[in-house]
């Protein structure tokens, strides 16, 4: 903050400075565009009152609703960015209503393709400018408050200073005689008060000349702190609403029937007139994703669903199955690599004369299917010009998209109304569930159309995290030393088939992108020569985000073939890590910390053993350590963990404790029991029987702490997850001697109680 | 049908067949009962039939005739939180929330049976899954919730170290 007296550029202005509240237009065509859709819809629903910017608006009663464009899918989010705003405007986190505005450019996910940290108060750079105007609001990535943390602070900062020159003008004062106290501000004279809701009108008008000055982190007082949760009140008493539950009047329900084979199509339904006569039923609709039964009860109509005869189009997928999928990423495995990310050194020639030790190690992880608590729904009204939509999802640009292309209704008379999530983890980015709502209710005009998948429908269309496979030769030196490290991935692109779904007109070509190799390059530990490889497993099997993407498998790769190589050149895990870390003091720092806090030095009582791992994902570093009780060969209890997170500047440590807590069951669900297999071109798994979840006797203890660094705010969503299967495999290998290098474990023997 | 929700008497006209759930979910419009599975094994829509935790997507409604239903909305009827929802709050369980009603539902039945759980009790009586893995804060909340109860005070402020105070 070198210049404090920095001018708003013209673009800040206008999305902060009182455009939403006086209707001025200024800019390109775009932006008018854009500010049209803003006054017409972004702050509809928010109530009366005038908005001082995109995020905040203020009514006479002195209530204050911040429009809040991030999904609430159990990350708190909808508390961490208003804890953003309430700081610098000076209100008590109590006095806040949060709501879900309409996707438009303000609040795009910018820092998710920039991966810079925005600030439009600056101004944008030219990629910014791009990513803002396409308007990608967006939750995912773990970039919540990355994207948010000067933006927002910035916000409450401009929306105080023009509350505070009206009031600063009814009292003719100075402004620097006036402060901002919890909603009121105070003439410091005579202690006079005029509440925000008394002063907003007028100061929506206000043009601020000057940039105000954030406010230092030893001022703060509700950012850094366990600020209590805003939707766990109403989350405790049943009244939170989820997609599930809304009920526009006359709301009618489908179940949706999707294809038994990957790449199907259903044509018809042979009896459908008998369906049609059932109770309750209404109609019967076939739409290109599938068949549906409308019914004036979600029970009536799945029972019906059940009873369809389809006619089936089985697209030549109908032999796929897992011997033939894991048959090809084996060959992918061996065949020559389409891309190599990382290359430093010379591997070829330290692995051709190896100055140490060889070892090598083949580690394979399988399909795995998101599983949200909620099953996919979405419910659509659509009308002759316009459609109203009811949906938990990650980004109401994207479904905003999707209703316009099923529906043909222009984006301005389409309304999104975004539910809490009912678990998100990435599946609900996707834009599936709403192009199959909308084309089911399509059919159904003037009567809102709650699409249901049931759980098994849920399970069996999903996108998923893909099976990977991986390879590795290293050479350890004498003295612990990586002279050779060799990495070789083998997996579908999940981020080349995204695009390809989101942008079909745009050929998309498999690479070693981010969701193939993050997590698997730019490791911290010195290696003298490195090289990690991609191969392309070209399948039809949709595959997608499924939370910490890349970083989910690519953790257990390495920091279980780390420890093989610690084991190897006879070196504590911790220490052998640690040795490694020279130059990255965050990482060491992390380490350093969690070996603290589990005692690593001093021994374990008898039959307990501790695995180590650490991993930086979404910018953030998480060292975890996993202590498990051996009860018998292979039978175990996970007794706890410790973690140490480094996330740079937090926002409220108490959500931060909840992801990393949560991010560890997660990640040991998968690690135990996940896995979706195929047969004859479709999902064996459809339900929790076949797809077992950790529950509460399995649970461990977690014990986080959180690094203290002045570091800009990384993700804190995913980054708990990936280090826990590769902690835990660590702490196996620890107590059996035995390296288990495919997952999930319980079909290696194991038992987990 | 009649039916008795959280001390009240409502006529249904439904199939004997259909599971509970969806009477209370789509018939009655109570959408505090969550749909998870529809096999009875992830425990969202748990409420308790004379005080037992009971699972609703695979009961049939017929079988709730004459029995004490209470769900979500009848753990706090009129608005006064139980220790449970009290403790919950205080160590802020929830994350994505879903599950949540069910596991309350499984926590109040666990409590008018055994009003000192130990874990392993615990570890017997919540089966339910939470996807959000909220599992630890649910015991802690558990607990926190019996020493409430014995306290008789039912007030947040009686306890102590809450999950705010100990992060501040």
């Amino acid at each position: 903050m070198a210049n404090r007296k920095r001018k708003l550029t013209r673009r800040a202005f206008m999305i902060t400075g009182g455009i939403l509240g006086t209707g001025l237009v200024v800019g390109t065509a775009g932006l008018i565009s854009v500010n049209k859709r803003i006054r017409k819809y972004s702050h509809a629903g928010l109530g009366e009152g005038a908005s001082l910017n995109a995020w905040i608006r203020i009514a006479p009663d002195n209530t204050i609703t911040l429009a809040i464009p991030r999904s609430e899918m159990g990350q708190g989010v909808h508390t961490s960015l208003p804890q953003l705003i309430a700081e610098e405007l000076e209100i008590d986190m109590k006095r806040i209503k949060v709501v879900e505005p309409q996707p438009a450019s303000p609040y795009s996910n910018t820092f998710m393709m920039s991966q810079k940290p925005p600030n439009f108060y600056d101004g944008y750079d030219m990629m910014e400018k791009v990513f803002s105007y396409l308007t990608l609001v967006i939750t995912g990535g773990s970039t919540a408050v990355p994207d948010a943390f000067m933006n927002l602070r910035y916000a409450g900062a401009t929306a105080r200073e023009m509350l505070k020159k009206v009031a600063a003008g009814r009292w003719s004062i100075d402004v620097s005689q006036i402060k901002a106290t919890d909603g009121f501000m105070v003439n410091t004279n005579n202690q006079e008060r005029l509440s925000y809701g008394e002063l907003a009108q007028e100061a929506s008008e206000i043009e601020l000349k000057e940039i105000p000055e954030l406010k230092t982190k030893s001022e703060w007082k509700i950012i850094g702190k366990p600020v209590a949760r805003i939707d766990i009140p109403e989350k405790v008493v049943g009244k939170a609403q989820f997609g599930l539950d809304v009920r526009p009047e006359n709301t009618l329900f489908a179940a949706m029937v999707h294809p038994s084979v990957i790449g199907g199509t259903i044509k018809g339904v042979k009896n459908q007139a008998e369906i049609e006569a059932k109770k309750g039923v209404k109609k019967v609709v076939v739409t290109k994703y599938g068949a549906a039964v409308v019914a004036d009860n979600t029970w009536r109509a799945r029972t019906a669903a059940m009873a369809m005869d389809l006619d089936e189009d089985t697209a030549g997928n109908e032999t796929l199955n897992s011997d033939q999928i894991a048959k090809m990423i084996k060959d992918a495995l061996a065949a020559e690599p389409i891309a190599t990310p990382e290359k430093e050194g010379d591997v070829e020639a330290a692995l051709a004369n190896p100055k140490g030790k060889v070892i090598e190690g083949t580690y394979q992880v399988p399909y795995l299917a998101h599983a949200a608590m909620e099953p996919l729904n979405c419910t659509v009204l659509f009308e002759e010009d316009a459609v109203e939509i009811w949906s938990g999802h990650q980004g109401t640009s994207a479904v905003l998209n999707a209703v316009n292309k099923e529906s043909g209704i222009k984006k301005e008379n389409i309304f999104i109304h975004n539910t809490y999530l009912g678990g998100g983890f990435g599946r609900r980015g996707e834009n599936d569930y709403i192009l199959k709502a909308t084309a089911i209710a399509k059919q159904m005009p003037g009567t809102p159309i709650m699409t249901v998948f049931s759980r098994e429908e849920d399970m069996r269309n999903d996108m998923y995290r893909p099976g990977v496979a991986s390879k590795f030769k290293a050479v350890i030196g004498d003295d612990g030393t990586i002279e050779a490290w060799d990495h070789k991935i083998a997996t579908q692109s999940v981020m080349s088939q995204a695009m390809s779904r989101m942008t079909p007109s745009i050929p998309t070509k498999p690479a070693g992108d981010a969701s193939t190799t993050e997590g698997a390059i730019h490791l911290p530990y010195q290696m003298a020569n490195h090289r990690v490889a991609f191969s392309d497993v070209d399948l039809p099997i949709l595959v997608g985000f499924w939370r910490s993407v890349g970083s989910s498998q690519n953790a257990f790769f390495t920091e279980c073939f780390l420890d093989e190589c610690a084991h190897a050149a006879g070196i504590d895990p911790f220490e052998f890590r640690r040795s490694k870390l020279d130059g990255h003091p965050r990482f060491k720092k992390a380490l350093e910390k969690v070996a603290e806090m589990s005692n690593w030095t001093s021994p374990l009582p008898e039959g307990k053993y501790r695995g180590i791992a650490l991993h930086k994902s979404f910018n953030s570093i998480v060292a975890e350590v996993a202590e498990v009780s051996q009860l018998g060969e292979k039978e175990f209890s996970i007794d706890k963990f410790y973690a140490a997170i480094d996330c740079g500047e937090y926002v409220n440590p108490n959500t931060i404790e909840a992801q990393i807590q949560g991010g560890i069951v997660f990640a040991l669900s998968a690690a135990l029991y996940g896995e979706i297999t195929f047969s004859d071109g479709g999902v064996d798994q459809f339900n929790f029987p076949q797809y077992e979840m950790v529950r509460m006797p399995v649970s461990p203890e977690v014990q986080v702490h959180i690094m203290e660094n002045n570091e800009y705010p990384g993700g804190v969503g995913e980054p708990g997850v990936p280090p826990a299967a590769p902690a835990l495999a660590n702490a196996l290998f620890a107590a059996t001697g035995i390296r288990e290098r495919t997952l999930p474990l319980v079909k290696q023997g194991y038992k987990f109680v | 049908m009649q039916l008795k929700i959280n001390g009240k008497s409502v006529s249904v006209e439904v199939e004997p067949q259909m599971p509970l759930l969806w009477v209370l979910r789509d018939e009655l419009g109570m959408t505090g009962t969550k749909f998870g599975c529809g096999v009875a094994s992830c425990g969202a829509c748990s409420i308790m039939l004379d005080g037992k935790a009971t699972r609703t997507c695979t009961l049939p409604v017929s079988m709730a005739e004459g029995k004490e239903i209470t769900t979500i909305e009848g753990v706090s009827p009129d608005g006064q939180l139980s220790a449970v929802q009290q403790a919950w709050i205080e160590m802020q369980v929830p994350q994505c929330g879903y599950c949540q009603s069910g596991m309350i539902v499984a926590a109040e039945a666990l409590l008018n049976d055994n009003p000192k759980p130990t874990d392993d009790d615990i570890d017997q009586a919540m089966t339910n899954i939470c996807r959000c893995g909220t599992y630890q804060r649910i015991r802690e909340a558990i607990h926190l919730a019996v020493k409430m109860k014995e306290q008789n005070s039912g007030l947040l402020g009686m306890v102590s170290p809450s999950k705010s105070e100990r992060h501040g």
